[in-house]
């Protein structure tokens, strides 16, 4: 075998193995990771978003079946009707990847209560900072018919300097969570009630 | 035979103390020190690391060709790392976000990698696993005291139990950078005059 196929080879059985290795690390941890993060991040988050303990919310969940997966739903009660939802979505085109994010709906408003982030790999210092309270504080009052854009697309959002991609993802998850609290209002409403 | 094993695994802790003696891997023990408990979870990771990277390649020595050798380290070492960023997210999770960027950071540093071409390229893979166990435990003890000098005295705690009494004014200098500057600086003065009046060598494989 000569020199030069020897080291491809070489180096591409060790990627190999080495990618294998890191996928099944993620596979049989990511429970395990879930779990962490619904107990660091989610309750944090929806603290926020309901302004009640993560104890008592973290348990009125339901989840949503749509087309490409399944959405999970946090609500808040206020004397039997259901007054708050927290929605999670994924905004698709993050720098680092798809962004996890929660959005709070007032729905006896008809208002966004604030915009949360649950997971993303964006880069410290630029995308990062889209969990600064600085940034998420422009979701909050936000009407729920319209959809958002940054202000560069003709929105209202600021998008973060040197971050527009983080920016845009934020707001295409949001507008997803719009487009799926409107279309989906009854069905969730009708799970609720059934708990 | 013995004599070289029990060598290797003491070395660690003086010979060879990455941040001391060898001067490496200077930026997490600046960076992460801010408490005592910071600088030994950033040290067990690293630790961790060593050791099964140093046994990996040490392991592969005789396969890896030696035009990619450096590609080959940093792959496997990039796998370990991020192992060990999902282990601490799945179990460690407020540490994790204590650490940060430092984690996935320890795939360049200098120890790591210096340890696999100075010690586990040459050397077989029980002993080179010996060697990043006992480099590493150096430097976890390292950023320990690091971070319990900067905790005590900046912040009047240890691993988070309040030292001093209420009349105790913290430096908060210290726990900011250029507290870690000093800290090391000064730790380093130690080391050198301490060396010199052994009458050691200072620069040491």
């Amino acid at each position: 075998m000569s020199e030069i196929t020897r080291m491809v080879v070489v180096l591409s059985l060790i990627a190999g193995v080495c990618s294998a290795a890191l996928t099944s690390a993620n596979y049989l941890l990511d429970p395990y990771v879930n779990k962490q993060t619904d107990f660091y991040v989610r309750g944090p988050a929806l603290e926020r978003l309901f302004g009640k303990p993560a104890e008592e919310v973290l348990g009125d969940k339901i989840v949503v079946a749509v087309e490409n997966g399944e959405v999970p739903v946090f609500f808040m009660k206020d004397d039997e009707t259901v007054s708050r939802l927290a929605v999670e979505a994924v905004g698709k085109g993050g720098y680092g990847g798809d962004i996890i994010i929660m959005i709070g709906v007032d729905l006896l408003n008809g208002t966004l209560t604030g915009m949360e982030t649950v997971r993303h790999s964006e880069t410290p210092g630029l995308g990062a900072r889209i969990e600064e309270p600085g940034f998420r504080r422009q979701w909050s009052g936000l009407p729920v018919d319209q959809p958002l854009a940054i202000t560069a697309d003709g929105g209202v959002i600021d998008a973060i300097s040197g971050a527009s991609a983080t920016s845009r993802a934020a707001v295409n998850g949001t507008n997803d969570v719009l487009d799926f609290v409107a279309e989906k209002k009854d069905e969730i409403i009708k799970q609720i009630a059934e708990l | 035979m013995a004599n070289k094993y029990i060598d290797t695994l003491t070395a660690g802790l003086w010979k060879r103390v990455p941040p001391f003696r060898l001067v490496l891997g200077l930026c997490p023990a600046l960076a992460v020190t801010m408490s005592a408990e910071n600088g030994l979870g950033m040290g067990l990771a690293t630790a961790f690391v060593l050791t099964l990277s140093n046994g990996a390649i040490s392991a592969l020595r005789n396969v890896i060709p030696g035009k990619v050798r450096i590609a080959s380290y940093i792959v496997i070492i990039a796998t370990l790392v991020s192992i060990v960023e999902i282990l601490m997210k799945a179990f460690f999770f407020p540490l994790s976000l204590a650490l940060g960027i430092y984690i996935p950071l320890i795939v360049v540093n200098c120890i790591v990698l210096g340890r696999a071409e100075g010690f586990a390229a040459k050397n077989p893979p029980l002993l080179s696993m010996i060697d990043g166990f006992s480099v590493g435990t150096g430097y976890a003890v390292s950023l320990m005291l690091i971070g319990s000098i900067r905790e005590i005295f900046g912040a009047g705690t240890w691993f988070g139990m309040a030292v001093f009494g209420e009349a105790f004014e913290p430096m908060t200098f210290l726990v900011s950078a250029p507290g870690a500057f000093v800290t090391i600086g000064a730790l380093l003065a130690l080391q050198n005059l301490f060396s010199r009046w052994r009458g050691e060598k200072f620069i040491q494989g």
